[in-house]
């Protein structure tokens, strides 16, 4: 089983290197979301500094979904067809699919994260907390995402139905992670939002992998 | 069309409320502006309702595969989202006057919004699939990851905000409420379960219907079917 994920993973992971399509479309496309933003509220610098990691997250949440939905992501029936032929578990594919996603959110909220600082200029008490908190965000959102792609898989309406069916569920995600956020800036605590976090992982991890038996054995 | 007594029932439990939320004394602090309350109650009361029936379909389907249950999960989602936009939309129109504000950022009304385009994005994930096969197996495993979430996105925001009237009802202890009020008011609970029963049975007989009628289109020859690729020495 860990073989079959190792090999599918870097599958999608060469797959999308060679497309480019996070590093290159996605990426920027976030970045000039986060320059059109001040344009919009106005360029009131100590407003923007409180609103900065806000704004991050909502744009880690809707441009996420663009990134779960890569064109790497989108296995081919015939190739659903060879790889169920070839013996591969259902939800050897789905942990495949997720980590992929996971590593490349990560990087999408990496470079995203670095934008934030330097057009906000944000100021946090701690920035530590931040090493578990973008791996748990982008862990939940990859395995969201990766669930709803199966379940919209060949489709014609799939870009636009993902993205309806990805954010309302994601609600807890952006919560827990703005708010953990935001106690980082005032110096709250965070440790209930972190656990909201692990135990969204948590369920989502559950559902992903009960669930992708039944969506592997649907009609196409 | 015929009338059936499930139909009977919920036109009578309907017009029996009506009357009661109509003839019940005013609310002494709120006056006539709380009798909303005999709709946006029961209109919550049966978004849980209904959803939890889509949980109840969508396991019974995965476990069964019989199209029935993903019927029953799809109608109760239909009549579901109609009920939470009608508890959204009563809410708004009793907060204006009370709070001053149409919406405000509170624990419950968020989460009924959060819930609303859930199951909207149920629907339409629903309404893109022709084969009833497929939609059935892809839409069980939304509704029922959508109801896990649920409770998820109830903590969070009630974690976020709390705003919302404490229940008013529900204190075992000394209910905040007066007893005609209060009767008036389960009156229409139970007028509105009663009509959530007839719409889900209806639309789910209404959906049998319209799969027997794809599966009958889909049996009909198709324009050019006769046209067969030549054979040569008996292969093709």
């Amino acid at each position: 089983m860990r073989h079959q994920i190792a090999t599918l993973m870097r599958f999608e992971l060469r797959d999308e290197l060679r497309g480019g399509e996070v590093g290159l479309v996605v990426v920027p496309f976030a970045v000039v979301a986060l320059l059109t933003i001040p344009m919009a509220v106005g360029i009131d610098t100590p407003l923007l500094e409180r609103i900065g990691p806000g704004i991050y997250w909502s744009i880690i949440m809707l441009f996420g979904v663009l990134v779960t939905q890569r064109q790497s992501s989108a296995t081919p029936p015939a190739a659903r067809d060879m790889l169920r032929l070839a013996g591969v578990d259902p939800a050897a594919r789905f942990a495949a699919t997720t980590l992929a996603t996971f590593l490349l959110l990560l990087a999408f909220e990496i470079g995203a994260g670095l934008a934030t600082v330097a057009l906000y200029s944000p100021t946090l008490d701690s920035w530590w907390p931040l090493v578990a908190l973008l791996p748990l965000a982008a862990a939940g959102l990859a395995m969201i995402g990766t669930i709803a792609g199966n379940i919209v898989s060949g489709l014609e309406t799939r870009t636009s139905l993902v993205a309806l069916i990805v954010v309302p569920i994601a609600v807890p995600l952006l919560l827990g992670a703005a708010q953990a956020t935001e106690g980082l800036r005032v110096g709250a605590g965070i440790l209930r939002w972190v656990l909201l976090l692990a135990i969204v992982d948590v369920v989502l991890a559950v559902a992903g992998v009960l669930t992708a038996r039944p969506l592997e054995e649907s009609p196409r | 069309m015929k009338a059936r007594p499930l139909d009977l029932a919920a036109i009578g439990t309907l017009l029996t409320a009506f009357v009661a939320g109509l003839v019940v004394p005013p609310d002494a602090v709120q006056g006539d502006l709380q009798r909303i309350m005999y709709v946006h109650v029961p209109s919550a009361w049966l978004a849980y309702l209904s959803f939890t029936v889509t949980l109840i379909g969508s396991v019974a389907y995965l476990r069964t595969r019989s199209l029935r249950w993903d019927r029953l999960a799809g109608a109760s989602a239909e009549v579901g989202v109609v009920f939470t936009g009608l508890a959204l939309a009563t809410g708004m129109i009793w907060g204006k006057p009370v709070w001053g504000v149409w919406w405000t950022w509170d624990a419950r009304l968020v989460l009924t919004a959060v819930m609303f385009f859930i199951y909207l994005g149920y629907l339409a994930l629903r309404r893109s699939f022709d084969d009833p096969e497929l939609r059935a197996s892809r839409s069980a495993v939304l509704g029922v990851i959508a109801v896990l979430q649920i409770p998820i996105v109830h903590f969070s925001v009630t974690w976020w905000r709390g705003l919302h009237q404490p229940p008013t009802v529900l204190r075992p202890d000394n209910p905040q409420i007066d007893s005609p009020l209060l009767f008036a008011l389960l009156m229409s609970v139970a007028a509105f379960t009663v009509l959530f029963a007839a719409l889900v049975s209806r639309r789910s007989n209404l959906a049998a219907m319209q799969d027997a009628a794809g599966e009958s289109e889909s049996a009909d020859p198709t324009a050019g079917a006769a046209i067969t690729p030549p054979t040569v020495g008996g292969t093709s």
